[in-house]
């Protein structure tokens, strides 16, 4: 009969549910989108460490910028310190013009862009941060900036995009 | 109790370092390798904007000379073609002159100026008079009690440079230290040797227009220490060198 499913287990039968294993499974803590801001450990005395430490690398050349943040990572992971993230910063892109003032008003233009990588390390002792230093600032290539700061909150949220309608909002509230 | 510590003078000397400012000489095999890499990059990459405005404009040019006529004079022709400007960035590459790798600091093998190889590091000696010798020492002078010696050391950079020196020390921990017991003849209960500790700074500007206070200074790399430094003491500052 076609009003009957005549495929479908329902209760009484003895073969009710038997495909089922989602219990069996651990329970997934549902994702939560907002991101927690970051620890820092200062710990003063002989051994002396470092909190999160940033060290960024920019430069025009987008090759020569990720194959040094790659070395440096991968200097890090075989002196064993341990780093938490290695990220990149959205490029800037500049735009060049030439105005040449020499009978007619002519511009040239030239578009440079900037890249930018982090590697964020942290527990640094202190007796061993100027070798560290020292070997990334002699292994430095050409037409890099190497720039090493402590990681802040001003840092992180730099990360993040601004909400234009959720600020209104809450200026509305407000 | 320091009466109870044993009888050793100590000194903090510096090691002022000017890091290398030109990536050194590419070595055979990785000159090899640099140009198949970019040859093979070459023959698989795409056109970019510029080269395709190029082709497109030789094709019109080549159509304009073959059918005398053309429909649309004014059709997307721009005033300045691919070809021209390619011809102009041309010109200005040459009227670019690059600074010359080996200067002439170089040439006259003048071991005063920090001019000299721009590929390595070079290291500052100062001639130091030791009991009745005069050496050639990494600058180091006597540690007063009360004083880090971090800032001996800094101490010594500034009785040999002046003042203003823009170096940069990078942290508190020693690199090396060396450690020598003085000739029986001046040995005495309180003074048995000395002990130099080593600090590393990194000069930041190659700008030393101050007058120097000693006039016997040196700027020379790793592998010409050995012309000067006597054996012991270069063993230990070979150390903590990188090259």
């Amino acid at each position: 009969d076609a009003l009957l499913a005549s495929h479908r287990s329902y209760r009484s039968r003895p073969t009710h549910g038997i495909g089922r294993f989602k219990y069996l499974l651990p329970k997934e803590v549902p994702k939560r989108r907002k991101e927690k801001v970051q620890m820092k450990e200062i710990s003063a005395g002989t051994e002396y460490q470092y909190g999160d430490l940033n060290i960024q690398m920019t430069s025009h050349d987008l090759c020569l910028v990720e194959h040094f943040a790659q070395y440096v990572h991968r200097l890090c992971n075989r002196l064993s310190i341990r780093v938490n993230e290695s990220y990149a910063m959205p490029t800037k892109t500049n735009e060049v013009l030439f105005l040449e003032e020499r009978g007619s008003k002519m511009q040239l233009d030239a578009v440079l862009t900037t890249h930018q990588r982090v590697v964020q390390i942290r527990g640094l002792s202190s007796t061993f941060a100027p070798i560290l230093l020292e070997v990334i600032q002699s292994s430095q290539p050409e037409g890099v900036h190497l720039l090493m700061k402590q990681h802040t909150e001003a840092d992180f949220k730099s990360r993040l995009k601004a909400r234009p309608e959720l600020e209104e909002l809450l200026a509305e509230m407000s | 109790s320091a009466a109870a510590r044993r009888p050793w003078r100590l000194f903090g000397a510096m090691c002022l370092l000017r890091l290398p400012r030109i990536t050194q000489p590419l070595e055979k095999e990785e000159e090899e390798v640099a140009a198949l890499m970019e040859q093979i990059e070459l023959e698989r990459s795409l056109y970019s904007d510029h080269e395709m405005r190029k082709l497109e404009e030789e094709e019109q040019l080549k159509k304009k000379m073959e059918s005398l006529y053309d429909e649309d004079e004014a059709r997307g022709k721009t005033v300045i073609m691919a070809q021209d400007l390619e011809e102009k960035w041309e010109q200005k590459f040459l009227r670019f002159k690059a600074a010359p790798r080996i200067t002439d600091a170089d040439k006259s093998n003048d071991r005063t100026s920090l001019n000299r190889k721009l590929d390595s590091n070079l290291m500052l000696l100062v001639k130091q008079k030791i009991g009745n010798q005069e050496l050639w020492l990494l600058p180091q002078v006597e540690w007063q009690p009360g004083e880090t010696l971090r800032s001996t050391a800094e101490r010594a950079m500034a009785t040999f440079l002046g003042d203003h020196i823009q170096a940069k020390v990078l942290g508190n921990a020693p690199y090396g230290i060396y450690k020598y017991k003085f000739p029986k003849a001046i040995r005495t209960e309180n003074n048995v040797g000395a002990k130099v500790f080593f600090f590393k700074a990194f000069l930041q500007s190659s700008d030393l227009s101050q007058a120097q206070l000693k006039a016997d200074y040196l700027w020379v790399t790793k592998k010409e220490l050995g012309d000067y430094l006597q054996s012991e003491y270069l063993k230990k500052v070979n150390r903590f060198l990188l090259d």
